[in-house]
């Protein structure tokens, strides 16, 4: 094989093993990645997955909770990791995604039972989550949420 | 378009305005722009001003008041001019401005007063809202807000 053929047959084996890859990166997210990047928070959130959380949340995330209380990332992951902020269950609805360049809003309904410092409390909730496409990933920038209906278990 | 109130809010407004000078004075063009967007629109609520209201909101808008109550652009609008919702008067207080790309999302806390289908509610809330960048001026599409531990109505 002369150098030219081995210079072709090298491009091609280039070519074939690097666009699979390329193609399994999506470039810009979607309504569906957006979906399911706030869905996985929940999830992460539920199962106190602290590796998961610092995947899913931007640097820069302000987290407003439904008493208006603000939080950063670091915050919000060391109370989901020390258990000062512990869920027991969360079904979330994800109603509308609006999608922008790389940016989208997603709003939906969520009912949570969540221990915070000790009280527990199930409350429901309608959120308004905000993602920034980073790092070719969806990442948690803005979370605020409006209370529908509060109830202290205990 | 109602007239009758429209000192006490703006002199509050630009209370508001005036507190954040330190800020404005480092916004760029388009900030500065969000940020009087966002006091125009506060006007615009006490004023009942259909047609800046027009201007400021997205044709998408979700707008979840702090007792859950959902309201489109349109409905929002017809709430006002109708005179079923009534801001007798709002102090707010810009927290926080990022822009992200085409998107921005402020973060604040206001004093309303709103007559609601004639009841008369104080309110101390914190806000989170959503702009996009479109057709050369921003508009709100989303806004929620949470009643802080210390607003008269709860």
């Amino acid at each position: 094989m002369n150098a030219r053929s081995r210079l072709t047959l090298f491009t091609l084996l280039f070519v074939m093993t690097a666009l699979p890859a390329v193609a399994a990166a999506p470039a810009r997210g979607d309504e569906a990645s957006a979906r399911g990047a706030v869905l996985a928070r929940f999830d992460a959130a539920l199962h106190a997955d602290a590796a998961a959380l610092e995947r899913l949340l931007a640097d820069d995330l302000d987290y407003c909770n439904f008493r208006g209380d603000c939080e950063t990332k670091r915050q919000y992951i060391d109370a989901v990791k020390s258990g000062s902020l512990k869920y027991k269950s969360i079904e979330p609805t994800v109603e509308r995604v609006k999608l922008f360049v790389d940016t989208a809003a997603v709003t939906g309904r969520v009912r949570v039972t969540a221990t915070r410092d000790g009280l527990e409390r199930t409350i429901h909730a309608s959120y308004l989550a905000v993602l920034a496409w980073r790092d070719g990933r969806w990442q948690l920038t803005s979370w605020s949420s409006t209370l529908l209906e509060l109830q202290p278990v205990s | 378009m109602k007239t009758r109130r429209t000192t006490l809010p703006a002199v509050l407004l630009s209370m508001a305005a005036l507190v954040s000078v330190p800020c404005l004075a480092k916004d760029s063009p388009r900030e500065a722009a969000l940020r009087a967007a966002e006091i125009r629109r506060f006007e615009a609520n006490v004023n009942a001003d259909a047609r800046a209201l027009g201007e400021l909101l997205d044709e998408g808008l979700e707008y979840v008041h702090s007792n859950g109550e959902l309201d489109s652009k349109k409905s929002f609008i017809d709430s006002l001019t109708s005179g079923r919702r009534d801001y007798a008067s709002t102090a707010a207080d810009i927290e926080t401005i990022r822009i992200l790309g085409d998107v921005a999302v402020i973060r604040g806390t206001a004093r309303v007063t709103v007559i609601d289908a004639g009841t008369t509610r104080e309110l101390h809330i914190g806000y989170t809202d959503v702009w996009v960048w479109k057709n050369n001026r921003w508009q709100m599409t989303a806004w929620r807000s949470a009643r802080l531990p210390d607003s008269p109505v709860k």
